[in-house]
């Protein structure tokens, strides 16, 4: 049972960034793509997360004063996932913009189709 | 097709051995907190804010905080270049278009009528109490994003004046950039804290951090809605 | 003292203020970027007295290190800082008469922003920071690249998007495993204590890192984005790319392998990956008959080169890739700005229609071959002086693997001699067609185009000029102990 639980979210987050891979090197239509870079940046999240994780804490927010600085999370993971995660927004509309684009000009979003450039 | 898969699959197994064997070496749940013990035992002393993580995005690491705050505004203002249309030609699409746009439903008028001014009222009340509840600018800028979403989707004729929201974008923007430098100047440290801290847990304390989020929250929601605009096709 | 936070705030702020100065005139924005980085490179020159004595650490926010954010300003940092500021300060003054296409505020902001990345990058002495600033040069050059919005821009920053933000998040993948270990972000922090940590491990993050900041620096095999994000991007952006954007990749993967992990034991194989891109990017470079492809796949090479100088590690090699990363960043920055009006005049970017335009442009092709014979390394160019230090120092060496390196690199510098000097004589002696119409070009182009092709052959006859500054920052890189001390305080 500890095993699963200590290794539930690192599963989680691995997974995640493989199956985003996974996407980005097989699939061929560039919203898929897309999709799989999200798939990646959210893996990436939670193992941040997790890394600040600490068994039967809570938030570091002491707006109580039932909370004691013995009993709060790590924060500054907290603040990374913040800054990465409005990253990952930014990178996201970029993309979907530019395949906008691409679809105007080649008509489709198959990247195997798209002979401009060589992909 | 199939030596693409192959390879592939070569590289996922590499990242996953990579995976398994780093993982394992950082301990699930257990305490490794080291820099940190100073934000949590020093965070409330020196920045007047109760909510920790605020603190450490906006005075021990407010420096990324600005970077995350330019990548957003690159984001907005890349979407702009990348998309932008020429005004004559935007005009004769819009036209075809409102043939085909039906109204939407009386219910969706009404209700985001209804729920507009609450949305707005909820992301303020996010941003305002960033260094006391979880939440801030951000989170609160993109609730006030989903109210403009809202409004989009229920008058799709009617557009918001870019203009107007270019000029909130950059003056936030600039408050941000401001601060750091007042900072410099009067304490010697760019975006340093250099206001009265006030008591903690009141609104009115924790010095710049409130500042700091309401322009982040206005820059936030202004680029979001933006960004929405420019996706739907309107352009300029 | 000026403090170093202002060559970041400062352009930061003229980048959110350029909308508002476009609602009192349209023709103001086009300025902005000009004088925000001529006062960052004045700023810039100001430091490097200082800083040569002795490395200014300032904190942001004003904890000590390493519980907030502070940029570590020694002399590789201010060096580079000082190439950026410069080159930007010339391109955007190309771009004043070069970008006519609208949007042109955004194009303004976006490069003003472009530039702020990349300063940060070399200034910055925390990780994450680190990071964030990589995405800041990484997604604004993303949408410069698509700026034209044509089908060849759209669909070279796609595929620069999709590679480089993948690169990024091993970046951060990188960067999460690190604060896993140590606890701590900042980059003295981490190095001093990275001993505690297992090889297994660290080799893993390194690869990580490696990897990210690879993309970025298009080492071979990461290299697939850069020929058409480089080729099909304005000349302006080209010029930056090549010259600035690829070589903070390199200074990343720089600073992980000598400050961070002091990784002894893969530098060999940094040299050897250097030599093959150095070999793939003069080879596809040979074989292309479009200037901007030839010029971007040039640039691979020249990356190539550059890394395996870095690989070789002694404080010479060290301090020949950074006279390269000089020169080639003066080179490329020249022939793409030259080669870009060019195209702008002739309508077309294959290299035969070029022919013959050595009477009509006189100024803009001498310019170019300038540039092109400093990147073959013929005297009295600076280019000469830095590939010449770069195989003194694999001779010094003494090992024969080296010794055959440096003979393969060799070869490749003569492929690079033949296409150049292929080109420079089309320019001259080959009768051109439907000329009549093309005159020289204007003002706003030649002024940066002859900044740089004096600084070039001034850097090649008196090197002594910047020695000075580059072995202070050789230095850095190698002794790590250093490094931490400005930062942690002691030794």
């Amino acid at each position: 049972m500890s095993l699963i639980y200590n290794w539930m979210y690192y599963i989680a987050s691995g997974g995640l960034i493989l199956i985003g891979m996974y996407i980005i090197l097989v699939k061929t239509n560039l919203i898929k793509i897309i999709i799989g870079l999200n798939f990646i940046d959210t893996g990436v999240n939670i193992l941040l997360v997790c890394i600040g994780y600490v068994k039967g804490r809570t938030a570091p927010i002491f707006s109580t004063s039932r909370i004691n600085p013995t009993n709060v999370v790590d924060p500054v993971p907290q603040a990374l996932v913040l800054t990465a995660i409005v990253i990952g927004v930014a990178v996201l509309a970029l993309a979907l913009s530019i395949a906008i684009k691409v679809y105007e000009h080649n008509k489709t979003l198959n990247v195997t189709k798209i002979r401009g450039l060589k992909w | 097709m199939r030596t693409r898969k192959i390879i592939s699959i070569i590289i996922l197994l590499i990242l996953a051995g990579g995976f398994i064997l780093t993982f394992s070496q950082i301990p699930f749940g257990k305490d490794k907190i080291n820099v940190a013990h100073y934000y949590i035992s020093k965070g409330i002393e020196e920045t007047g804010a109760v909510n920790i993580v605020t603190s450490v995005v906006l005075n021990y690491r407010g420096f990324d905080t600005l970077g995350e705050v330019t990548v957003l505004f690159i984001a907005a203002i890349g979407l702009g270049a990348v998309l932008f249309t020429e005004k004559r030609v935007q005009k004769h699409a819009s036209k075809s278009k409102d043939d085909k746009t039906k109204k939407a439903s009386l219910i969706l008028r009404t209700g985001s009528n209804l729920l507009f001014p609450l949305i707005l009222l909820f992301g303020a009340y996010i941003f305002v109490h960033g260094h006391l509840t979880p939440g801030g600018g951000f989170q609160g800028g993109a609730v006030i994003a989903s109210g403009f979403l809202l409004m989009y989707l229920a008058f799709p004729k009617q557009s918001i004046n870019k203009k107007s929201l270019s000029v909130v974008e950059s003056l936030s923007g600039l408050i941000f950039v401001g601060i750091g430098l007042f900072g410099l100047i009067f304490s010697g440290y760019f975006l340093s804290n250099f206001l009265p801290k006030g008591i903690p847990n009141t609104l009115f304390s924790a010095g710049i951090i409130p500042i700091i989020y309401i322009a982040v929250g206005f820059k936030v929601g202004f680029e979001l809605t933006s960004v929405i605009d420019d996706l739907l096709g309107r352009g300029k | 003292m000026v403090n170093p936070s202002l060559l970041i705030g400062l352009p930061l702020a003229f980048a959110f203020s350029i909308p508002l100065f476009g609602l009192i005139s349209k023709k103001i924005e086009k300025y902005i970027p000009i004088i925000a980085l001529f006062i960052n490179m004045v700023i810039s020159f100001m430091l490097i007295p200082q800083i040569l004595k002795k490395p200014i650490v300032v904190s942001i926010g004003g904890w000590s290190p390493p519980f907030c954010i502070n940029l570590v300003v020694g002399p590789l940092g201010i060096l580079l800082a000082t190439l950026i500021s410069g080159i930007g300060f010339l391109v955007s003054i190309y771009a004043v008469s070069y970008i006519k296409e609208e949007p042109t505020e955004k194009y303004h902001i976006l490069f003003l922003l472009l530039m702020v990345g990349a300063i940060g990058i070399v200034l910055t002495g925390d990780i994450f920071n680190l990071f964030v600033f990589f995405e800041i040069l990484c997604i604004s050059s993303y949408a410069l690249v698509a700026y034209y919005k044509d089908k060849e821009g759209t669909e070279a920053a796609m595929k620069y998007l999709i590679q480089g933000s993948v690169g990024s998040s091993f970046i951060l993948i990188g960067v999460a495993l690190l604060y896993g270990f140590f606890g701590t972000l900042n980059m003295a922090d981490i190095a001093s204590r990275i001993t505690s940590a297992n090889p297994t491990y660290l080799f893993i993050t390194l690869a990580f890192l490696i990897t990210g900041f690879g993309i970025e620096a298009a080492i071979f095999p990461l290299n697939a984005w850069l020929p058409d994000a480089h080729s099909s991007a304005p000349s302006s952006i080209s010029a930056i790319l090549s010259g600035i954007a690829i070589k903070t990749g390199v200074y990343g993967v720089a600073r992980m392998v000598y400050t961070i992990f002091n990784a002894n034991s893969i530098l060999l194989f940094i040299a050897f990956l250097g030599l093959l891109t150095l070999l793939i990017g003069e080879m596809c470079a040979f074989r292309q008959d479009d200037i901007k492809r030839l010029l971007a796949y040039s640039s691979i090479g020249q990356i190539g080169l550059i890394i395996f100088a870095l690989g070789i590690a002694t404080s010479l090699g060290v301090f020949a890739s950074l006279f390269q990363i000089v020169s080639h960043a003066l080179a490329k920055a020249l022939l793409f700005l030259a080669a870009g009006y060019m195209i702008y005049r002739v309508g077309s970017k294959s290299i035969a229609s070029l022919n013959g335009l050595g009477k009509k442009m006189p100024l803009t092709s001498f310019a170019f071959t300038i540039g092109s014979f400093s990147l073959i390394g013929l005297p009295p160019f600076a280019g000469f002086v830095s590939k010449l230090s770069i195989v003194y120092a694999a001779m010094q060496v003494k090992k024969p693997v080296f010794l055959a390196f440096i003979a393969i690199a060799l070869i490749a510098t003569i492929i690079e001699a033949g296409y150049f000097f292929k080109i420079v004589q089309n320019l001259y002696f080959k009768e051109g067609k439907n000329l009549d119409k093309i005159t020289e070009s204007s003002g706003y182009i030649l002024i940066p185009i002859a900044i740089l092709a004096i600084l070039i052959i001034v850097i090649g006859v008196h090197p002594q000029f910047i020695t000075g500054l580059l072995k202070a920052s050789a230095r850095e890189l190698l002794e790590r102990a250093g490094y931490i001390g400005w930062v942690l305080g002691g030794t």
